[in-house]
């Protein structure tokens, strides 16, 4: 009988992404994952730059804000999207405080995996962060052929 | 003359059958009355013939008499003389003769002059005879005894003397016969000419019978049957008739019916004249509508005012024309033809466009044209049918430039909530974060701290639950919200209330009451905002009941709609604040008196949507606490959609 599939140190290592313009936010975000224990925590308040971090970082989670000036969370969601392998499974978290029905539909419909209004129960989002680094790796063992 | 005037009128009432009848018989009864005449003519000439017959007969006998005796007188005296017996031969041929003879003229005779005569020559005849035979015996005798030829010579002269007078009588008889046959012979010549004048006579009068029949024809049917022939010539073309005297017979009702015929057809033709005239007016006095008549070509044939007002030609200036020329230069080279085209192959033709003014100016025109067809179905020209909607267009633009300008706005509307909703949650989000991660780490925190902490949490929720109210009615109030109405299953409903509201309820300490009329009823709803409603009912009724025992949630059927109350058993609602129960931030004064959390704009906020629901509600005091009400549009079980 193999032991849990996922141990709570492979999931803290994991590296996450924060986009969000409001400074706060990504602050609130960071210190919520590092108290949770997460140790590779990456936050961006330039949506300009998000794109190419996004590249470069190759995160396993992206917490996205959608209300951003110059590059919204939707376009970033599109070029996510348009970057992304077909078989990859990199899950978005959106956060907004655009709590309005098309915001959610739009942005579920762009590939994000699961959405958060603001303000949000930081246990909340805690958990459904650690829901999709969870089925990520699930996804991640089951393309790997087994050792 | 009155007799005369009487007499034609009398005739001309006759019916037609005793007209023909006299026509015809009136020659055949002339012809037969003059036959008749002549027949009677040609009788009496015959007659008149035959007494001339009779005359020269009566002649012809007595001669013969006289012949016979005076011959036998002379062979009596020869065989006296001579004693030969061939001299008696005449006075035996006498003796055979007479009597005969004498019987024929008895039978003839009709004259009494004649009779007398004739009896006393019968008389003298046989006295004659008697003569002779005597004489014949004396001369016998003498032949025996000649001594006795005194007695004969007495004997002879006797006789002479009988014969003498017979003579005589017979002279006079021929006398008074040449008088009758000169009469009689008159006679025969008279009735000859009366014969012949009565032939003449009757030719004339059959003549006459005949031209007398041929009038009568002629006057009493002929030229009335011509007259009537007028009169329905006239009739056919329109005209008045011309006045037929009244007669009784068939041509007289026939001409009388001519004439009602024609009255009747007078009356109709005013009504349709009038009509027309009516219509015409009608039509001419619409001002609204352009309204004229095009010929199969398309000449213009009537105008009417509406045309002159919305393209300013007069019917004067426009009629005999073209209507091509309504038509600006880039349509007028095909599209009236293919218009009166269209018209003809479908009866009626409609079209939008500019068309011209007279003063050159263009208007948009909304034209029905119909074809106007004759009894043979054939084309005899349109109605056309003009609307001057260039009005109506400019307003019609500028309704789309509104409705453009209002969904711009609408969405310009949406746009500011969504921001605003960002701009207000998103420094929230960090605040409430930041509080929520103090708390996680109170033991960290010294007591003051913490409770600094909860304060802030506590504002920070209020000021959220603020915003969110304050978004969902500004959201409703511009329409932007996102309704979604369907049929909602209540009892499903309200068993995902209950849940979420049990906590709350039990937290005043109060027991929560369901109650359904009937089960499986259906509301037409958004279910996230029913239940939105529904939970800030149920939180008001417990939040504000301290001194009660219970929340009751009924629902059920009234009318086509759902009712659904929310009651508690608390203090109630001061009767004159109820009034103001639905004004938001109007918290009848609770915010001072009592410690109860509150936007007050939870009830505003249920007003909006359950109207934006298509329902009503409402607040009514039972005998103890308060009670909600709200209604929604209600589904018959049998409307809703079949779920696989």
């Amino acid at each position: 009988m193999p032991g849990p599939l996922i141990t709570p140190g492979e999931l803290v290592s994991r590296r996450i992404l924060v986009i969000d313009d409001e400074e706060a936010n990504v602050l609130l975000l960071t210190t919520l994952l590092k108290r949770e224990g997460y140790t590779d925590v990456h936050g961006i308040t330039d949506p300009s730059r998000a794109m190419q971090a996004f590249i470069d970082l190759s995160p396993d989670l992206v917490l996205l804000d959608l209300m951003m000036p110059e590059v919204d969370g939707f376009q970033l969601l599109e070029a996510f999207g348009r970057h992304e392998r077909a078989d990859e499974y990199r899950p978005v978290l959106v956060l907004t405080a655009d709590t309005t029905l098309q915001a959610r539909r739009r942005a579920l419909s762009l590939g994000a995996k699961d959405f958060v209004a603001k303000p949000f129960d930081v246990i909340e989002v805690a958990l459904r962060i650690s829901n999709l680094l969870e089925t990520r790796l699930l996804y991640e063992r089951l393309r790997q052929p087994s050792p | 003359m009155r007799l005369a005037r009487f007499l034609t009128r009398f005739w001309a009432d006759r019916p037609l059958a005793l007209k023909g009848l006299v026509v015809v018989a009136l020659p055949l009864a002339i012809l037969l009355v003059s036959l008749s005449l002549l027949f009677q003519a040609s009788h009496a000439e015959e007659e008149a013939e035959d007494d001339v017959r009779r005359a020269f007969a009566v002649q012809r006998d007595t001669y013969q008499v006289h012949a016979l005796l005076a011959e036998a007188a002379a062979g009596v005296r020869g065989y006296v003389l001579t004693r030969q017996a061939r001299f008696l031969e005449p006075y035996r041929k006498a003796e055979a003769d007479l009597p005969p003879t004498f019987e024929r003229l008895d039978g003839i005779i009709r004259d009494a002059e004649i009779r007398n005569r004739f009896e006393r020559i019968r008389t003298l005849a046989v006295r004659k005879r008697e003569g002779l035979h005597a004489i014949v015996e004396l001369a016998d005798a003498r032949t025996a005894h000649a001594h006795n030829t005194s007695e004969i010579e007495a004997a002879l002269v006797a006789n002479k003397i009988v014969l003498d007078a017979m003579r005589q009588e017979i002279d006079r008889i021929q006398v008074r016969e040449n008088t009758l046959l000169d009469q009689r012979l008159r006679r025969v010549e008279e009735v000859r000419n009366r014969f012949l004048f009565l032939t003449a006579i009757s030719a004339v009068v059959g003549l006459l019978g005949s031209l007398a029949a041929v009038y009568l024809f002629s006057t009493g049917i002929v030229r009335r049957i011509g007259n009537l022939e007028d009169n329905a010539e006239r009739l056919a073309q329109g005209e008045a008739l011309t006045e037929l005297p009244q007669d009784a017979d068939e041509i007289g009702r026939l001409a009388q019916r001519l004439v009602r015929a024609s009255a009747l057809l007078r009356g109709r033709e005013q009504a349709l004249r009038e009509s027309e005239e009516r219509f015409r007016l009608v039509i001419e006095e619409v001002r609204d509508y352009g309204i004229f008549a095009l010929d199969p070509t398309g000449v213009v044939t009537s105008w009417n005012l509406g045309a002159e007002r919305i393209k300013g030609w007069t019917a004067a200036e426009i009629l005999g024309q073209h209507f091509s020329r309504f038509y600006p230069d880039e349509t007028r080279d095909f599209l009236p033809a293919r218009m009166l085209q269209r018209a003809r192959e479908r009866g009626t033709v409609e079209d939008e466009g500019w068309r011209l003014r007279k003063d050159g100016s263009r208007f948009w025109a909304n034209v029905v044209i119909t074809s106007l067809h004759d009894d043979n179905g054939q084309v005899r020209g349109f109605a056309k049918v003009t609307r001057d909607m260039t009005e109506r267009r400019r307003t019609e633009e500028a309704l789309r430039m509104a409705r453009e300008d209002a969904i711009a706005a609408n969405l310009a509307k949406s746009e500011f909530l969504s921001r605003t909703s960002h701009e207000l949650r998103t420094p929230m989000s960090a605040i409430l974060g930041f509080g929520q991660l103090l708390e996680l780490d109170e033991e960290t925190l010294s007591p003051s701290h913490r409770a600094a902490v909860q304060q802030i949490m506590k504002a920070g929720r209020h000021l959220l639950a603020l915003i969110n109210d304050l978004l969902d009615i500004s959201s409703i109030e511009a329409g932007a919200t996102d309704m979604s109405i369907e049929a909602v299953d209540l009892d499903d409903v309200v068993q995902e209330v209950h849940a979420l509201a049990a906590p709350i309820v039990a937290t005043g300490g109060l027991s929560f009451q369901l109650e359904a009329a009937e089960p499986g009823l259906i509301a037409q709803a958004d279910r996230r905002r029913l239940i939105q409603v529904l939970l800030n009912l149920i939180a008001n009724a417990a939040k504000y009941n301290r001194t009660g025992t219970c929340v009751r949630l009924a629902y059920g059927r009234n009318g086509a709609d759902i009712r659904i109350e929310v009651e508690d058993d608390g203090e109630g609602i001061d009767p004159s604040a109820a009034s103001r129960l639905f004004t938001p931030f109007d918290r009848l004064g609770q915010q001072s008196k009592t410690r109860v959390e509150g936007t007050g704009l939870g009830l505003a906020l249920s007003k909006r949507l359950v109207e934006s629901m298509n329902g009503q509600i409402g607040y009514e005091a039972p005998a103890k606490g308060a009670r909600f009400w709200f209604t929604l549009p209600g589904v018959q079980p049998a409307q809703m959609p079949q779920k696989d």
